[in-house]
């Protein structure tokens, strides 16, 4: 109990990025997680990717996904930034088409998992 | 006066009438000194610069001879420099810099070289 | 490997280096031993000697802002003889700038330039360093603070409008987050590129590489297989094995600043 007292003097004391607690961290992250969702038929047409609106949307939640398990509040607001300045750089067309793609990673072969194919590969 | 056509420096226009103006200005700023605390070490210095300026407009009323008295560039200047502490002096109210040091600095932060840090690695 | 390369070429460098300092040295004495000898302040004829007069300046004026602002300075010192340098609390940035801005006895009115450094071993791994300049009192001056990857500085966009750009080049470069900065985003690194390229725990190499790929008629990114996986960060110079590196000047010198218990 005196430990978990001590980290939670310690966490008050660091300066809060944007959001004091977790709830004001999550509404942000909800918040950028709609702007995207609103943005995605924009986007898909001012860059003519070959992809439909679900299979960003898709690719939208899965990005989010990745970072389900973070707990600090700032580190959730540092990606809720970062998430913020990816999404102007795409609605203000700075970015390109190359740029878009690159979230399906679609030229990256799969890693090798049996070990012929790791074998033939010479990875291991 | 009248004598002096322009200040050779872009954007900064000759002023009108300087007395007035910097000591309107060095009163404003002795005025928002008296707020700080008496033994405020920028209290203490700064009026002290201050009201030998003050002196020296009151002294001298002619331009060439007030500038070379403070010398410190020309009456216009004066006049930004005096407007820039004038700002300053009223933020420093709100900062309290006077107060004792807010949180010293981490063990070993400001140790130089580096290498001699043998804490733990990352 | 990379990594091997590049101290071997260190040493190298050093090496060249260290021939240099000795060769004037030996000449020097061959010159002298027919004459007097030279006073022992003499003997190292390649080293600047700062000037007495302009360092007492410079720690005086240190002296001058640490008594002005107890609130913020944590320490003042001179390196290199005579560079005067004022390391404060991260939460003073802005009052510290804007007193050497505004006040009358420094009006340091150029921001020449916003510097990061990262030493991972460090409590706050990252340091921002602001060099000043003021051109009435021809004269320099470093501020230092201290920050982490989640620890928010303040901008001081406010005081210096030339501080936007710079910031977010350390934004960019390190992962600083500043406050209140109008308008925060990426300024040398490509858009979509992750991680911060300064840190000192991002590989030489990159993690990803870019190629044009003439199927899909556009450029697309592939993860780089890393030749570099394991970094130590010895971060002691290559050439600190050389006596006259060793006992050249001292790297700072601390100014003495006077540590009055203030009122409230």
């Amino acid at each position: 109990m005196a430990g978990r007292e001590a980290v939670r003097k310690a966490v008050q004391q660091v300066r809060p990025i944007l959001s004091v607690d977790r709830e004001e961290a999550r509404k942000r992250a909800l918040n950028l997680y709609k702007a995207w969702y609103r943005q995605i038929p924009y986007i898909v047409m001012d860059y003519d990717i070959p992809k439909s609106v679900e299979e960003c949307r898709a690719k939208l939640r899965e990005e989010f996904e990745r970072h389900r398990n973070v707990t600090d509040v700032r580190v959730v607001d540092m990606l809720v930034i970062k998430g913020q300045m990816e999404l102007k750089e795409t609605v203000e067309i700075w970015k390109q088409k190359g740029h878009i793609m690159r979230y399906w990673k679609e030229s990256q072969d799969p890693k090798p998992t049996d070990f012929l194919s790791k074998f033939l590969q010479g990875v291991n | 006066m009248a004598s002096k056509l322009t200040t050779g420096l872009t954007g900064l226009v000759v002023a009108s009438n300087p007395h007035h103006t910097l000591s309107a200005l060095y009163g404003k700023i002795l005025r928002a000194l008296t707020k700080m605390p008496q033994d405020a070490s920028y209290r203490k210095y700064t009026e002290k610069v201050v009201q030998n300026r003050l002196k020296a407009v009151e002294a001298h009323k002619d331009v060439t001879t007030l500038e070379k008295e403070i010398a410190c560039g020309q009456v216009e200047e004066l006049i930004v420099q005096a407007e820039n502490e004038l700002i300053l002096a009223r933020k420093m109210l709100g900062w309290k810099p006077w107060e004792s040091l807010l949180k010293p600095a981490p063990q070993k932060q400001w140790n130089w070289p580096p290498a001699k840090i043998d804490e733990p690695m990352i | 490997m990379a990594a091997i390369i590049r101290r071997i070429g260190c040493r190298a460098i050093s090496n060249f280096a260290a021939k240099n300092v000795v060769a004037p040295k030996a000449v020097g004495a061959i010159r002298l031993s027919s004459t007097t000898p030279a006073p022992p302040a003499e003997d190292k004829p390649t080293f600047r000697k700062p000037n007495e007069a302009a360092r007492l300046n410079l720690s005086n004026f240190g002296r001058y802002v640490a008594e002005c602002l107890p609130k913020y300075v944590q320490k003042v010192q001179l390196t290199a003889g005579d560079e005067l340098e004022v390391l404060i609390a991260p939460e003073g940035v802005v009052p510290v700038l804007q007193f050497l801005k505004d006040n009358h006895l420094a009006q340091f009115s150029n921001l020449v330039d916003i510097a990061g450094m990262d030493v991972p071993s460090r409590q706050y791994r990252f340091e921002v360093i602001y060099n000043l300049l003021s051109l009435r009192f021809n004269s320099r001056i470093r501020v230092k603070t201290y920050t982490d990857e989640l620890t928010p500085l303040d901008s001081c966009n406010e005081v210096f409008k030339a501080a936007n750009w710079y910031e977010r080049e350390i934004w960019d470069m390190y992962g600083v987050f500043f406050a209140n900065h109008p308008d925060l985003r990426r300024i040398l690194t490509d858009y979509g590129f992750e991680g911060h390229p300064q840190r000192r725990d991002f590989p030489l190499s990159g993690y990803v590489e870019l190629r044009y790929d003439d199927e899909k008629k556009r450029v697309v990114c592939e993860p780089l297989e890393l030749a570099q996986e394991f970094r130590k960060f010895d971060l002691s110079a290559p050439w600190e094995q050389f006596p006259n590196f060793r006992n050249a000047n001292p790297p700072a010198e601390t100014v003495e600043t006077k540590q009055e218990t203030p009122k409230k």
